[in-house]
């Protein structure tokens, strides 16, 4: 620990621009390591060297596999000579090349981006490990889903080609106009189909974002007999999945006359009991002096829950419908819903999905719309939902 | 942060009425969805039932048969542990541990890690995609890249063998195990107090890994809490994937777990009370592994 008083905030010692500096960024929380200054132009230059070296061989073992490819084909085809088989050198080199570049590439960017902001309790090939690791373990994650989505732009004969290719020759939208043509011979028009799932999702999600509001409001807020027991049902009730309940559900939904009828999806995801945990943890941040000052100034219940508790607690809002309309999105309901003219989009879609291999092109171009909708919806709002995630702890 | 709560005392009971009248439309819908049918479902697995008569009580009938003759559950409890135990623990802990790494990234960068963890656990059916990659044929990637290499000569059934099923299907489960508890985890690593490492800096926390020790993790327990909820959830449930993957039944029952034998028995074959005793068995093990994993986590970093 011989620098660990280079970590105290020290008052810059004379007037220099750098002592300013190092002040300022030390007031800010951004600690400088005692690292030799880094001289960016040389590291690129010799970086962007090293870069060509490698690129170098990855275009001369690309090309020298091609060479050897055809000429393997010549013999197999009756050629005089020898089959070559030193194909495999080659591959290696291409391989090694691919990562040294991915590995050095990492390595220059951590170099030329970084120095202001290190913490001092971090070693650099630490992070170096932990940014690689990161990377592959990102690709690897990514790669089904980017996989889905070339599948979906490739035409018919790449979808069946060998050896298979990863990523399309020739892009096209086939799959696509395919998709809806065959949506516009289906039984049900498939207009029929989305405002089912709109109807769905709108009503079940405004309803849920409502009930769990008023529930959680009482919750987080007063104390009452059997308040805390309910919420820690509801927390037990977090681990039942929609199979484990289906059974008695679809009894109870028949006996109250709701199968094949909106309701049954819509009623029970009114009672979703992640949206009531969430909303209820987020309310707990709120303080509680702004409800007594309320309650002091002469406001009901159900003023201060609409007026001064709900405006208070938007992001969480926004992360239950989110959450809310992931689910819903993604119901086939087809255990509770038997009318053609009353299923939901993802049923309809996962009907040509399951067609077989004469529909794997609209198949793949179905597994894109379906899982593009929710991904969407996340990106666009994922500020919101982490803000509202960062008080989901469950308390003892 | 203040949590405490306005209190009232009996007296005020004209208050607490409006305290259950907020209450009242969430508590009514709950106990119809979620209470009601786990009562239903015990009493249940108590009889014989098939819908179309009425429900026949005939004791343990129902967990005596599923112990002791049926041959497939035990293949199904089997397996569903062998994932709980794979993907359970491995998944929540990468889901720790991928939340703290993206968590030290400059802020435009965690924002597209986090998209990039997050979105296979909501992309809806996409895991589909991996019949593909996993195909039995030449034609599938897996193999076609294997045989490219000379590192098998014929393609493997990675689908339809009953060596390869489990190993595939824990993939794919780990790789869509990044849920909630992720996000949890991510939003929860921001919200530790700075001040603390700073302190920590002053008084000689060496690494990152003591630094993890000593201040992430004990201020992380709720969250750790409520992600072991979330991934107890999902590593019992699985149902989707090994039904859409490996096919429904598969070979031998390789893939067949307890949420799919339930499916069989209640879907397929309408023996309700039967089902109704496998989903009572589900439940117990979920509730009793939640209450232990519960009970550990407490001890951590204290």
């Amino acid at each position: 620990m011989s620098n660990r008083n280079a970590y105290l905030i020290e008052p810059p010692k004379d007037n220099s621009k750098a002592e300013q500096r190092r002040y300022m960024a030390q007031l800010r929380g951004e600690y400088q390591m005692d690292q030799p200054k880094l001289n960016v132009g040389r590291f690129l230059l010799i970086s962007l060297i090293i870069m060509a070296l490698l690129a170098g061989v990855l275009v001369f073992s690309n090309i020298k596999l091609a060479q050897i490819e055809e000429y393997n084909l010549a013999i197999s085809q009756g050629a005089a000579g020898e089959v070559d088989s030193s194909a495999s050198a080659y591959l290696v080199a291409r391989v090694a090349a691919i990562a040294v570049m991915v590995i050095y590439g990492l390595y220059a960017l951590v170099k030329v981006l970084q120095p202001k902001r290190r913490k001092p309790n971090r070693s650099f090939w630490g992070d170096m490990g932990i940014y690689v690791m990161l990377f592959g373990v990102a690709i690897a994650m990514a790669f089904p889903l980017i996989f889905s989505v070339a599948s979906s732009l490739k035409p018919l004969d790449e979808l069946f080609r060998f050896p298979p290719k990863v990523f399309p020759q020739h892009v096209t939208l086939d799959n696509f106009s395919d998709l809806i043509t065959t949506l516009g011979q289906s039984y049900v028009p498939f207009f029929r189909y989305l405002t089912n799932t709109v109807f769905i999702t709108f009503i079940g999600t405004f309803g849920h974002v409502v009930i769990a509001s008023m529930a959680a409001f009482v919750l987080a807020k007063y104390d009452f007999p059997g308040g805390k027991t309910f919420f820690s049902i509801v927390v037990t009730a977090l681990m039942f999945s929609g199979y484990v309940t289906g059974i008695p559900n679809y009894v109870i939904m028949s006996r109250m006359g709701m199968i094949d009828t909106y309701w049954a999806v819509i009623l029970p995801a009114f009672a979703a009991p992640i949206g009531l945990f969430l909303m209820k943890q987020f309310m707990e941040g709120l303080p509680t002096s702004l409800i007594e000052a309320a309650h002091i100034d002469g406001a009901g219940e159900f003023r201060i829950f609409w007026s001064i508790v709900m405006p208070n607690v938007k992001p969480a809002w926004l992360t239950i419908i989110i959450f809310s309309v992931q689910s819903l999105w993604n119901t086939n309901a087809a255990t509770v819903i038997y009318s053609e003219s009353k299923k939901t989009l993802v049923y309809a879609l996962q009907q040509i999905q399951a067609g077989g291999i004469a529909r794997t092109g609209q198949a793949a171009a179905v597994t894109v719309i379906v899982m593009l909708v929710p991904i969407t919806i996340f990106i666009l709002s994922q500020s919101r939902i982490l803000e509202t995630m960062a008080s989901s702890g469950l308390k003892d | 942060m203040q949590r405490e709560r306005i209190s009232y005392n009996v007296h005020k009971a004209k208050k607490m009425k409006v305290c259950y009248l907020f209450l009242l439309p969430y508590l009514l819908l709950f106990v119809t969805f979620f209470i009601l049918p786990i009562a239903t479902s015990i009493y249940y697995s108590f009889t014989y039932y098939n819908i179309l008569e009425a429900p026949r009580f005939v004791g343990m009938q129902n967990y005596i048969n599923l112990v002791l003759q049926d041959e497939v559950f035990l293949t199904a409890v089997k397996n569903t542990f062998v994932i709980a135990v794979v993907t359970g623990p491995i998944g929540y802990i990468l889901s720790f541990l991928f939340a703290w790494f993206i968590n030290e990234l400059p802020r435009w960068l965690r924002t597209i890690a986090v998209v990039v963890f997050y979105a296979p656990s909501i992309a809806g059916n996409a895991f589909v995609v991996f019949s593909i990659i996993f195909r039995g044929d030449a034609y599938g990637y897996l193999n076609s890249f294997l045989m490219q290499f000379g590192l098998i000569d014929a393609p493997i059934l990675w689908l339809l063998d009953p060596k390869y099923i489990m190993p595939v299907i824990i993939v794919v489960i780990l790789w869509m195990s990044m849920g909630t508890g992720f996000l949890s985890f991510v939003a929860g690593l921001q919200g530790v107090d700075r001040s603390m490492y700073e302190a920590g800096y002053v008084d000689g926390i060496r690494n990152r890994w003591q630094e993890l020790y000593y201040i992430t993790l004990p201020s992380m327990k709720p969250m750790l809490l409520f992600g072991a909820v979330m991934s107890i959830t999902s590593a019992f449930n699985v149902c989707d994937v090994p039904r859409a993957l490996a096919g429904y039944p598969s070979t031998d029952y390789a893939a067949r777990t307890i949420v799919t034998h339930l499916f069989d028995y209640g879907f397929s074959r309408f023996e309700m009370g039967y089902a109704s005793a496998i989903a009572t068995v589900l439940f117990v093990v979920m509730i009793l592994c939640n209450k232990a994993i519960q009970a550990m986590l407490r001890k951590v970093g204290t």
